[in-house]
């Protein structure tokens, strides 16, 4: 227990002593929400087939799954930071396991994630009047929570068996465009072509912004929500092992 | 607990890349160190010196053989021997963005430390390592020497019992090499070991109660400093210092084929490898009819007997 709060004081304190971080993490999402999203719904207005829900409604759980998937990125990016200033190598003599370290990072970027998508609610709520099922909330951060777990073990698993910081910044450029445009997170997926729609459905950023647009604004169906989200825990479960396992490798 | 802090047996480390040759960075290797000793471990670069304190530390598996930290296995029971481990590690190792006191703070935490002790400490490491004025700046804007001493000054804010330093003076100036040196000497009276490799040999001269010299994985020697001397009989190292250095030194000094020599404005230092009384017959010779200033023949020293073993061996394996 000593251990993963040692890790999660650590990162608490980094982030909490630069302002970039902080930026990146809490604001930069919503300013997506504000710009981006803002501009959409004046320009062209609600997709089509949801109803009386607008784009801002239907982005907002977009929003949500950029926050956790960028936290995650930006930490993992923490590996090469600190496998540069040597500080990894000495933590790893540290008297702690490989995944109470992994799990120690993890925690705090769960509770970044779960106090973004705070602020992403209240700002949404305020701001663009978006109408909100509030007694889902738990079940949403619950999909915060566990969708930037997921995330931070998959992308520490290409941080630490990447050497070279540049290679790891094309991978995770590709990995923005890929994962982000290839899912539900900025349009429905009805209208698609089925190669792209198929694509979609198999990318576990859907799955896990499905759950967060079902818990925030009831838009989804209950059988294939609670589908992704099992399908999410296991794709999380099998990041963590391997991640620890690379964790290992590091030599 | 065991009465050794280091027990390896059979050691090996193979790195392996793909398209590449394997290399044995330890080939073998097996010593026991008792509790309460400074600890040295030298060699040329590349001889395994990183990588079997990488394997002590927990941070490489071994290929074979085992290491124990007193008494616990570097594999089986890694987290028991990190509690009773802190290290140095060669790369300079700090948090770029905290300020030395939390680098400080945050290592104590690390290691379990209550905050009143931590905060004690670490004010009290601060006035050692002269970091006052840089107290609450970020690491990030000191210099290499300053990060350095952040890092030596961490594995002071605990007491675990065994210390691993790898080439810990690195970018120190000379006051504060010396000042850790003696807070070493201090820790190792409190009964805590110390392990440590160092590439400046009179470091290792000073500090150490027992050496172990390693060249490509392998063992050469071990002992202390006077069995060391022992291994290497029949090499003196000779000063001469002339009013004016004669024009046919160097040629006169390499016929007689010494280990090494150098030559810094008059003075000529020497090590040789010949019979004790032929030592002032080539003295002799080589101040015959000049005015000398100084003349100075002592045994071998440290770094001697370690270019005779190490160049021995590269000679044997060739």
């Amino acid at each position: 227990m000593s251990a993963l709060s040692a890790v999660v004081y650590r990162e608490a304190k980094i982030r909490a002593t630069n302002f970039t971080f902080i930026f990146w993490d809490l604001f930069f999402p919503l300013l997506y929400m504000l710009v981006f999203g803002v501009g959409i719904n004046s320009a062209l207005g609600a997709p089509a087939g949801l109803g009386s829900v607008n784009y801002n409604e239907f982005f907002l759980a977009g929003i949500l799954a950029m926050a956790s998937f960028a936290i995650a990125s930006n930490t993992s990016w923490s590996f090469f930071l600190d496998r540069d200033n040597g500080i990894f190598y000495e933590m790893l003599t540290y008297p702690m396991s490989r995944s109470e370290y992994l799990l120690g990072k993890v925690i705090f970027n769960v509770c970044i994630a779960v106090v973004q998508a705070a602020l992403t609610l209240v700002v949404g709520r305020l701001l663009l009047g978006i109408r909100m099922h509030w007694q889902n909330l738990p079940l949403l951060l619950i999909g915060m929570a566990v969708g930037t777990a997921g995330w931070f073990f998959f992308y520490a698993i290409f941080a630490l068996r990447i050497r070279r910081n540049d290679v790891f910044n094309s991978v995770t450029s590709v990995f923005y465009f890929v994962f982000m445009f290839a899912s539900s997170m900025f349009y429905p997926l009805d209208p698609l072509p089925s190669w792209f729609r198929l694509a979609a459905l198999l990318n576990p950023i859907t799955w896990e912004i499905d759950w967060l647009r079902f818990t925030s604004i009831g838009l989804g169906n209950l059988h294939s929500i609670l589908l992704e989200g099992a399908a999410f825990l296991v794709f999380a479960l099998a990041c963590f092992i391997y991640a620890v396992r690379c964790l290992h490798r590091q030599e | 607990m065991s009465e050794f802090a280091l027990e390896v047996e059979n050691l090996v480390k193979i790195y392996s890349a793909r398209g590449k040759q394997p290399v044995r960075a330890v080939d073998g290797m097996s010593f026991h160190v008792p509790c309460g000793i400074i600890f040295g471990l030298l060699g040329p670069n590349g001889a395994g010196k990183s990588t079997l304190l990488r394997v002590l530390t927990t941070l490489t598996r071994p290929t074979q053989g085992t290491a124990k930290i007193l008494g616990y296995d570097v594999v089986k029971k890694s987290i028991e021997v990190r509690k009773r481990i802190s290290s140095v590690i060669q790369e300079t190792a700090v948090e770029l963005f905290l300020s030395v006191r939390d680098n400080l703070l945050t290592y104590a935490r690390f290691q379990g430390l209550d905050k009143a002790t931590a905060t004690r400490r670490a004010d009290a490491l601060i006035a050692d390592f002269q970091l006052g004025a840089e107290v609450d700046r970020k690491v990030q804007d000191l210099s290499g020497g300053f990060r350095r001493r952040v890092q030596v000054a961490k594995v002071f804010m605990v007491e675990t019992p065994v210390l691993f330093l790898d080439e810990f003076s690195t970018g120190m100036d000379p006051l504060l090499k010396r000042q850790v040196m003696n807070l070493l000497r201090a820790e190792v009276e409190k009964g805590r070991t110390i392990i440590l490799t160092t590439q400046v040999l009179s470091e290792a001269e000073e500090l150490c109660d027992d050496i172990l010299i390693i060249n490509k994985g392998k063992q050469i020697a071990r002992g202390d400093l006077n069995t060391l001397k022992l291994l290497s009989h029949g090499v003196y190292e000779v000063t001469l210092t002339f009013d004016q250095l004669p024009e046919t030194i160097q040629t006169e000094i390499a016929a007689l084929a010494p280990i090494r020599f150098t030559i810094e404005a008059n003075t000529i230092d020497l090590a040789l490898k010949t019979e004790e009384g032929r030592v002032m017959e080539i003295v002799s010779a080589l101040t015959h009819g000049r005015r000398v200033l100084r003349v100075e023949v002592r045994g071998a020293s440290l770094e001697d007997i370690f270019v005779e073993l190490t160049t021995q061996q590269a000679k044997e394996t060739a």
